[in-house]
């Protein structure tokens, strides 16, 4: 039986995760138990999963422990669907992410307990909303004491939040270089003078970097604080993350679909083979790229399948997931991936988060209206296209759109067509070695034409 | 060998605060705690004076006949 480490859990000593058979198991160890019995007991736990606020686990048997000489218990969260991280989600995401973690610090303070650490990555979207999993995150509160995680909140969520808000939406993908969340000197230096003037971001940002850079190597004389102080710390930290705002509308992608190459009949024929090709396949779970707001990836999630909803604009994605969210739907879920460069494996021996496409394997994957984009604007051979679909995912539902379609032009209208070997004939000779086309359609009023395939 | 042995025994291993809170901003906690804290209590007891009329409000719209039979 063979018993995995996960590389991502090894700061709290209160336990670790591990896989075992397919199934991810977290170790309590011994020195976590008062915590959390104290979870338990004090009614925080249930409280927390009854709210869909905390991934509910069960107690196993202490003879799964991966370390049985320092395990008190060993416990199976809910598994879920796919794992993302905050580098991929987009202004509201992240912002939910925030909010959802100071509830629940709220909540845990109601109930005696504090959080002990506040990293964007303790959260997860599972069914259309975020989800808190890290269960042994949470300790024993003392009055008097300051909380313990306020500086890694405002860097991993706060921060991030800011920039986006007063500058630049694309912030969010620095994430990926700053796994710790931004440092708050960095983030004072970039936002407008004007927000000295709003308290939150005075306190939380500004005086906030002023004060680590102050006190950095200094000894502190360590003074209490009330639990009233401690609250309304965190209540003006809700009340800060819930004034700021980005307005997604505007990008070029986001208002894509206004000015395609379809008319409506096309439009909804396409819909309709995109939809057999999914009937033929039966996935369970589909990976959508450059799927802009969503259209067609809602085609597989509107069926119960795990649909992972991909584009490499922030706007697109942002309107993406506030659909969803408006509409309460728990199969689809939206993420900024640029295919060009997809997360990579980051953190301590780029162990510690894995690559987007070594995650996990797609049932399917749909290609519609992407292929120009890869080929032309990134120069990539078919060759090397059907290479990253094949790594991906098992079936492919592909879209060709051939070189006098206005949509290609105008990715040529700046440059020289060196794309001599861009034609759907040349195109099916190279896919067909990698992969088994099922199905082959025109749409009509177009000249574009859709593909189903099957790896080799 | 000794000395480790015992530390390890007096001083057992915690899972207490595993990341460092930082010393600044472990400073301005403190410093904001009493403003926001005090702002915290106001708006607890001003959403509490609100909630009351609003309530009492209610009351009277969703009982109209009510007051037309007490005046």
């Amino acid at each position: 039986m063979k018993k995995v480490k996960l590389r991502s859990s090894f700061r709290d000593l209160s336990g670790f995760v591990f896989e075992k058979e397919g199934r991810v198991l977290r170790q309590v160890n011994k020195v976590y138990k008062k915590d959390y019995d104290l979870l338990i007991s004090s009614g925080l736990y249930n409280e927390l999963v009854s709210n869909q606020l905390l991934i509910s686990h069960s107690e196993l048997g202490g003879n799964l422990a991966f370390e049985k000489s320092i395990s008190y218990k060993v416990i199976e969260p809910k598994k879920l669907d796919f794992i993302s991280y905050p580098y991929e989600w987009c202004f509201s995401q992240l912002k939910d992410a925030g909010l959802l973690t100071l509830r629940i610090q709220k909540l845990a303070l109601k109930h005696g307990l504090t959080l002990k650490d506040a990293s964007a990555y303790n959260i997860q979207f599972y069914k259309g909303r975020p989800v808190f999993i890290d269960t042994l995150s949470f300790e024993k509160y003392h009055e008097g004491e300051p909380w313990v995680a306020y500086r890694q909140f405002c860097q991993h969520f706060l921060a991030p939040l800011v920039l986006v808000s007063f500058k630049d939406p694309r912030f969010t993908k620095l994430l990926r270089v700053f796994i710790d969340g931004f440092p708050l000197s960095f983030v004072s230096k970039l936002i407008p003078k004007r927000t000295w003037l709003n308290l939150g971001l005075l306190t939380h940002i500004h005086l906030h970097a002023r004060s680590q850079s102050y006190y950095a190597n200094k000894k502190i004389v360590k003074k209490k604080i009330t639990k009233v102080g401690l609250r309304g710390i965190v209540d003006n930290l809700e009340s800060t993350l819930k004034s700021l705002s980005w307005n997604p509308e505007g990008t070029q992608w986001a208002e894509y679909y206004s000015f395609t190459n379809y008319n409506e009949e096309a439009f909804v024929y396409k819909k309709r083979i995109v939809n057999s090709f999914i009937d033929t396949v039966k996935p369970k779970i589909v990976l959508d790229l450059g799927a802009n707001t969503g259209v067609f990836s809602r085609i597989a999630s509107s069926q119960k399948i795990v649909t992972i909803s991909v584009d490499n604009d922030p706007a697109a994605v942002e309107r993406n997931y506030l659909e969803s969210k408006k509409n309460k739907e728990e199969y689809i879920l939206p993420l900024i991936i640029d295919l060009e460069n997809p997360s990579p494996a980051i953190g301590w021996m780029s162990e510690e988060r894995t690559s987007f496409i070594e995650r996990r394997p797609f049932d399917l994957v749909m290609s519609l209206a992407l292929l120009h984009h890869l080929s032309i604007s990134n120069n990539l051979p078919f060759d090397n296209v059907a290479d990253f679909f094949k790594k991906v995912g098992r079936f492919l539902i592909i879209e060709f759109i051939p070189k006098k379609d206005s949509q290609v032009q105008r990715l040529l209208t700046s440059r020289k067509d060196i794309f001599g070997s861009y034609s759907i004939d040349n195109f099916e000779y190279v896919f067909a070695k990698h992969f088994r086309i099922i199905r082959k359609e025109k749409i009509p009023a177009s000249e574009r034409v859709l593909y189903l395939m099957c790896k080799k | 060998m000794i000395v480790p042995i015992l530390f390890v025994a007096i001083f057992p291993e915690s899972a207490r605060a595993y990341i460092d809170p930082g010393s600044g901003s472990y400073i301005l906690q403190i410093v904001i705690a009493g403003l926001l804290g005090a702002s915290f209590t106001v708006k607890l007891y001003w959403k509490k004076i609100r909630s009351l009329f609003s309530n009492k409000k209610k009351k009277v719209n969703e009982n109209p006949n009510e007051k037309s039979e007490t005046s």
